[in-house]
């Protein structure tokens, strides 16, 4: 066999190789969409078919009835306000840690102060945050849940980071033209940072709607659910609502997949270059 | 003189205005928090109104309770068993398209990443609903090829399998996106040189990725190892730590003291036992990163 025969059917065998595990992984999605459309008679029936035989869309009309919209907007509400918050109190910080390195010697460590934050996962922190949130009267606001997690030292990392490689002649030059520190911050450094401002922004608005444990234990009034906390509800100790449950949770997960698809060479990119981890 | 003196003045308070919305959310948030568990980890606080001070009994409780040593062995059996196959198939992904033999690589790195982005919530859902006991996909077909039904929610060990299989189900995506990184600094002529002298594809993948990966190796299994270690979402849309409490790990487990059963000081004083181990791991990663700049 040639070099360029032999060649080609290593292409063909590894590419196929490659669709089949993209397939296998991406499976369990396709049977939950197709599953979610049909009807319990068909849901809880041998034999099983991947197509629904009757397909509907009844289970989406149950959910939305149960106000699954209500929950979106507060998942919105969580994820945009928790987003913000986390991108201008990172690139804030994390710009003063690296830029004023030199000049003050106790940079690093203020940095290590915040180093402190991965030490500990918030998991376990979780009963004495449920007490200060309960503290100053955010039990079940939704603001109890965006406060408690807004401080990550990934993004603040990322920033210092970033900032770091920035040369500090670039702040000078502008003092010497009359900037003050939050014009250069705002006009010139930020602006430089948006590389990691655009990871930052899809990764927080991703955790904050992926957000579980807060939700779950501080937000007792069903009118204030997020999504997460909804696709919970139907799961009840006595069984799970199989039917809405499935149509909750396609719901659930179409808002990241459109960000993913516009935004893919951020994500990938972003976890390639600094591991990204919330 | 002066001037320069100002300058550092004034560059101190936009220092301090810089970082002070970071801080005082973390102040707030992270460490009242962790001061007030330890506080909390010596009364007998029961989120309401008791709250004395009872020194070291929540820990003496703790440690000769049969319960947390169960529920911890089994947390760390659960991450144990998982490392090998969240570092494999990982590797192997990454692997698989990086090969230069692979067509279509985005289109299969896209599919391969898309359960990363489901919340550990839904995860756990997508898979247990093709593991369900009676009408499970995963059942009809080994009844397909004539084997017996397995009882998925009734048996611990199968329960912890189908729990596992979701969990890197969701994160094998993210692993490999670390790996990728890994396999594009290792650079192409060490695999020409290899092909030189004979060695086979098989051979190169042992003889160069595997020893070559070895950092990134090294920080897949410490951030799986903590992930493992404080699994709870993914566990709460498949067994709810069920059968019995077979699949109940150490995070459930401290939420059940404090919230369902209203011992906040001896939760608390869980907690602060497990951050230790938690705590170790961070050190051990602070270190071996030399603080994070790799």
């Amino acid at each position: 066999m040639g070099e360029s025969a032999k060649r080609t059917v290593s292409n063909v065998v590894v590419t196929l190789v490659g669709l089949l595990v993209a397939f296998l992984i991406i499976f369990p999605i396709i049977w939950l969409l197709f599953s979610s459309f049909k009807p319990s008679n068909e849901l809880f029936a041998y034999p099983l078919h991947l197509f629904p035989q009757n397909p509907t869309a009844e289970s989406y009309f149950g959910v939305v009835e149960d106000g699954i919209f209500v929950y979106f907007k507060n998942s919105l509400f969580l994820a945009v306000m928790g987003t913000i918050i986390t991108v201008i109190t990172s690139a804030m910080c994390g710009y003063a840690l690296a830029i004023y390195r030199k000049e003050l010697n106790y940079t690093n460590k203020v940095f290590a102060v915040f180093l402190l934050g991965t030490l500990i996962p918030g998991e376990i922190l979780t009963i004495a945050q449920f007490t200060v949130v309960s503290e100053i009267g955010l039990y079940n606001n939704i603001w109890g849940c965006i406060l408690p997690v807004v401080t990550t030292t990934t993004g603040i990392f990322m920033y210092r980071q970033h900032y770091m490689s920035i040369p500090l002649e670039l702040a000078e030059s502008a003092r010497i033209d009359g900037a003050n520190e939050a014009l250069i911050f705002g006009k010139i450094m930020l602006p430089l940072g948006s590389a990691v401002t655009i990871t930052l922004t899809i990764f927080s608005f991703m955790w904050r709607w992926n957000d579980y444990i807060l939700p779950l234990m501080l937000l007792s009034d069903q009118k204030n659910f997020t999504i997460q906390i909804a696709v919970k509800s139907y799961i009840g100790t006595m069984g799970v609502d199989w039917n809405s449950i499935l149509s909750a949770s396609v719901l659930s997960i179409v808002p990241v997949i459109i960000i993913f698809i516009f935004l893919q060479k951020y994500i990938t990119g972003g976890i390639a270059a600094t591991g990204v981890k919330g | 003189m002066t001037k320069t003196k100002n300058t550092a003045l004034k560059h101190t308070g936009a220092f301090w205005m810089f970082v002070l919305p970071s801080l005082l959310l973390f102040t707030f948030f992270f460490m009242i928090p962790l001061f007030l568990s330890i506080w909390f980890s010596f009364t007998n606080y029961d989120g309401w109104k008791t709250m004395d001070f009872v020194g070291l009994k929540n820990y003496i409780t703790a440690l000769t309770n049969a319960d947390f040593y169960k529920t911890l062995g089994r947390t760390l059996l659960y991450t144990i068993c998982n490392l090998p196959f969240k570092v494999a198939i990982p590797l192997l992904l990454a692997t698989l398209v990086t090969s230069k033999s692979l067509k279509c690589t985005t289109l299969v790195r896209t599919l391969v990443y898309i359960p990363v982005l489901f919340s550990a919530l839904v995860a756990g859902i997508t898979i247990n609903w093709m593991f369900g006991q009676e009408y499970g996909l995963i059942n009809f077909l080994l009844q397909g090829i004539g084997i017996q039904p397995l009882q998925w929610s009734l048996n611990p060990t199968l329960a912890t399998i189908v729990i596992s299989v979701a969990s890197n189900w969701v994160s094998a995506g993210y692993y490999m996106l670390m790996y990728i990184g890994g396999i594009k600094n290792i650079s192409p002529d060490l695999y020409e040189a290899a092909s030189v002298d004979g060695a086979s594809k098989v051979q190169a993948f042992f003889g160069i990725t595997v020893p070559l990966l070895m950092p990134t190796t090294f920080i897949v299994l410490l951030l799986t190892t903590v992930s493992s270690l404080k699994e709870y979402a993914l566990v709460q849309g498949i067994s709810l730590g069920g059968p019995g409490t077979s699949t109940t790990y150490i995070v459930q487990y401290i939420y059940d003291q404090g919230f369902n059963q209203y011992k906040y000081g001896y939760a608390s004083a869980l907690g602060i036992l497990v951050s230790l181990v938690f705590i170790i791991i961070a050190v051990v990663q602070f270190k071996a990163t030399k603080g994070g700049e790799i």
